[in-house]
């Protein structure tokens, strides 16, 4: 089966941060781009829209947002690249796309409260599990 | 039959190919075994050599009462210095030999009848049964020669000639003694054709399957039934290889310790029935914790495999409960898996169940307890709440502002003011100092079935003498049925009666009054009475304080120790919010209608019945807590298995809801909850120490109450159930209808 994405190759090593952050801001794009299909392959219009996705995928760039190393920053780009290529390869299913990507960790039921705002740690832990 | 064939076989003209053979095989698999005497003489010959200081085994240690007494014997060329009456086996042991045995048990009288622990002794023409023989001064014993392992070869090779080849499905597999020991010593070969023989299978009850094929008549369970567990019913039938264990007649074993002859039996004859075919030994892990059935605290070992317990056994505690332990400790834990909460519930409108979020529940919970004033706030814990839990539900309460917190059991107005008042301050093992006994309404037998294996003891060794008031029980060792109410009690105080006269002749007397009594209104007046039999009986004396209190349940010690005292004595009447910590067995009936009442704890039994919130909690194989026994020994459970679906830990539970409710407990860990704990009852963090109680009797307020002549009641009414995991366990409601009837 051939790649769905034909960019998908591994790219020559970023040689300075610029570089690697502008290949970041490509990928961002292109995982964006790629929405739409990813919605349709598995069939997501009924759990999350679009925005939605969007925002998770920039959450999760976000999240190494302090890494600075032009190495490392290729080395997350490209399994975010092998990511992005087993979603449009329809390698996944459809629950880990809405575990992963639409619910997030936290399970189907937000559980939230506006009084958990001031719960201790023991509470919020209590709430999960009998062991910490 | 054996032998016999064996016999006739030697005897009969063998036919030229396999008979030559027969004849040629050697006797003994081993060269050097073949003339010991030989080689023996040969090993003589050689220079002692220096030899190490070697441990004794499993830890033994020599006590000397007398150092006169001390005799010197040289164990393979090692000298050890023993007490005089040791026998040759337990000088072994001492010098770190550790002989084959199958019939000794250090516990048991010696029979000496399965010869595995033959010796050579110098200048002894035989080899001799070590544990039958008495050390004498100078004696030269050799564990190691050719003399010795042949003679051990021969003895195991008789044994193997009629026990059957069932290793791989016998459930001692791994742990039997035969097994190990025929590894270590037996021929490497069988020289056996015959048929062996086999034996009926007994029915000892629903808890003792019996192999009785697989029997090596070693006779330990026959002496371990009438020297420890005081019944006459297992026997020894037949002579020869006729010879069979059974109980004489077609009949049940009726002993609360039956299950100790499933550890003493060293082949696969008596396994445990609920445990069979369920697990190899093996694969379990085993967790040292402790057991919460009774108040005596025994030690056990949790073997579990995955998430599932699968058997307890004992664990050895010389001051608690020796090796032994009660059926009721050791079968309860089928009811572990059966019955239990795992979710937390509301009831709804229609009466029914529903499964609730942990937040919902302690929501509502907090909501209906800040609704209510905190006169009508009840916190009641069960008999199988640790020490940490019952410290978080007293402060709970406390800063609700609420102070009607206790244990059940304890009565209501219990006496937590002095220790002496409710421990037992002789300490288990200080019984067996004791000469007479009176016990005052209660049945050790049932209530606390170690410390009646004590009395057992106590009473056989040295003749203690033994009367008890209340009504008529079956116990099993000599005693004296005095009376059956206060009054009795009332004669002997003031000297009519003749067992006074036992008591103050007696040089270690020992008193012990049930914790049944605290449930009794005149429980104060009865206090004193006893009181007054010790004064004048001369019971407590600096030396020794023979005035007992035998507790019921596992958590009453601690909980008393922590003050959980109800403040008044009707609170239930008036109750409008009602917290029951794994309370079962505390009477709802005068509780208002409208009360609210909250449940946590591990089963779905009596106190669910009125619940209108239930809380799941862990239960004690799935927690780490203190117990306090009745002898006031603080121990600690550990984890053996994962909780039970979305149970808690009962004091997170109570923390998290002290925090729902907005006074936040100030503890997040087990050791903020036991530095709690320092400040208010410190001996519960010694673990594993007793403490005993520091101030007597003698500085009690006289009391000014009438003694209700009505006579004792018994306190257990089922010795197999008694709590919610004994009540929810299949195996204990088995023995309950099989051992129980009538
Ligand atoms: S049943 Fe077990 S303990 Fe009893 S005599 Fe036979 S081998 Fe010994
Ligand atoms: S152990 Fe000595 S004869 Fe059995």
């Amino acid at each position: 089966m051939s790649f769905t994405l034909r960019s998908v190759k591994v790219p020559p090593n970023s040689v300075n941060l610029e570089e690697a952050r502008s290949r970041m801001f490509e990928f961002f794009r292109l995982a964006c781009r790629s929405i739409p299909s990813i919605i349709d392959i598995y069939n997501l219009d009924e759990v999350v829209t679009k925005s939605q996705l969007r925002t998770t995928i920039a959450a999760q760039i976000r999240k190494n947002s302090q890494v600075t190393n032009p190495k490392v920053i290729d080395m997350l780009l490209f399994k975010g690249m092998e990511e992005l290529n087993n979603i449009l390869e329809h390698a996944k299913q459809r629950h880990h796309m809405i575990g992963q990507y639409v619910t997030g960790q936290h399970g189907l039921v937000q559980d939230l409260d506006s009084k958990d705002k001031g719960m201790s740690d023991f509470l919020k832990n209590f709430y999960k599990t009998n062991y910490f | 039959m054996g032998l016999g064939l064996l016999a006739s076989r030697a005897i009969r003209p063998f036919n030229s190919s396999s008979g030559s053979r027969f004849l040629l095989r050697t006797i003994v698999s081993k060269p050097e075994l073949q003339s010991p005497e030989s080689s023996a003489a040969a090993a003589d010959a050689s220079p002692e050599p220096d030899l190490p200081p070697r441990t004794p085994v499993g830890g033994a240690r020599v006590h000397f009462t007398n150092p006169e007494d001390a005799i010197e014997v040289f164990v393979d060329g090692y000298p050890v210095k023993i007490p005089k009456g040791m026998t040759v086996l337990q000088a072994c042991e001492v010098a770190g030999v550790d002989i084959p045995r199958f019939c000794y048990h250090s516990r048991l009288s010696i029979a000496g009848n399965c010869r595995m622990c033959l010796v050579e002794v110098e200048k002894s023409p035989k080899p001799v049964a070590s544990c039958a023989m008495p050390a004498l001064p100078g004696m030269k014993i050799k564990t190691d020669t050719p003399v010795a392992k042949k003679a051990r070869e021969g003895v195991m090779e008789f044994l193997l000639m009629n026990h059957p080849l069932d290793c791989p499905i016998c459930d001692q597999g791994g742990e039997c003694d035969l097994q190990d020991q025929s590894m270590a010593f037996g021929s490497d070969r069988g020289r056996f054709t015959e048929m062996k023989r086999s034996v009926v299978d007994k029915n000892l009850g629903p808890l003792v399957k019996t192999v009785m094929t697989r029997c090596i008549q070693c006779t330990r369970c026959v002496r371990f039934a009438s020297e420890v567990a005081g019944v006459q019913d297992l026997g020894i039938l037949g002579r020869g290889s006729g010879e069979e264990i059974g109980t004489y007649v077609e009949k049940l074993m009726t002993s609360e310790l039956s299950g100790n002859v499933i550890d003493i039996c060293p082949v696969g004859a008596l396994t445990s029935k609920p445990f069979a075919f369920k697990a190899r030994n093996w694969e379990l892990k085993g967790t040292e914790t402790i057991d919460v059935t009774d108040a005596v605290g025994s030690n056990i070992r949790i073997d579990s495999r995955g998430p599932e317990v699968m058997r307890i056994l004992p664990r050895l505690n010389e001051d608690i409960n020796e090796e032994w332990i009660s059926d009721k400790t050791r079968f309860c834990y089928d009811g572990l898996k059966r019955q239990r909460l795992n979710d937390p519930m509301i009831r709804g409108a229609d009466g029914r169940f529903k499964v609730v979020s942990w937040r919902d529940a302690l929501a509502i919970v907090a909501e209906v307890a800040h609704q209510v004033k905190p006169e009508v706030i009840v916190g009641i814990a069960g008999k199988l709440s640790d020490a940490e839990s019952m410290m978080a539900l007293k402060d709970f309460l406390n800063r609700m502002g609420s102070n009607n917190v206790w244990c059940e059991g304890t009565g209501t107005q219990p006496n937590a003011d002095l220790r002496s008042g409710y421990i037992m301050n002789t300490s288990i093992s200080g019984l067996e100092k004791a000469d007479v006994f009176l016990l005052v309404g209660t049945q050790p037998r049932v209530e606390a079935a170690m410390v009646n294996a004590r009395i057992n003891k106590t009473v056989r060794a040295n003749n203690a003498k033994v009367g008890y008031i209340g009504p008529v029980t079956d116990f099993n060792y000599d005693c004296q049925h005095l009376g059956t109410g206060p009054n009795t009690l009332m004669e002997i105080a003031e000297g009519h009666h003749p067992f006074f006269s036992a008591i103050s002749n007696a040089k270690n007397p020992v008193i012990i009054v049930g914790a049944g009594v605290f449930e009794r209104e005149d429980k104060d007046a009865i206090f004193s009475v006893v009181e007054t039999i010790a004064k004048k009986g001369n019971v407590v004396r600096p030396d020794w304080n023979g005035l007992n209190v035998l507790l019921l349940n596992a958590a009453q010690a601690a909980a008393l120790d922590l003050g959980l005292v109800p403040e008044s004595s009707n609170s239930i009447e008036s109750a409008k919010f009602v917290y029951l910590m794994g309370a079962d067995d505390v009477n709802l009936d005068k509780l208002p209608d409208d009360a609210f009442i909250v449940y946590q704890g591990h089963h779905g039994d009596r106190g669910v019945y009125r619940a209108n919130v239930i809380l799941p909690a862990s239960a004690f194989s799935e927690k780490e807590g203190t117990y306090e026994n009745t002898e006031g020994c603080a121990q600690q459970t550990l984890p053996a298995v994962p909780t039970v679906g979305d149970a808690r830990d009962d004091w997170k539970t109570i923390r998290a809801l002290s925090e729902v409710a907005g006074v936040r407990l100030p503890y997040d860990t087990l050791g903020g909850i036991r530095s709690r704990m320092r400040t208010v009852a410190p001996n519960l963090l010694q673990v594993d120490e007793r403490e005993p109680a520091t101030f007597g009797h003698s500085l009690k307020p006289e009391v000014a109450q009438k003694l209700n002549p009505a006579p004792f009641k018994s306190a257990v009414e089922n010795f197999y159930m008694t709590d919610a995991i004994t009540r929810a366990s299949k195996i204990m409601a088995q023995c309950s209808a099989s051992l129980l009837k009538k």
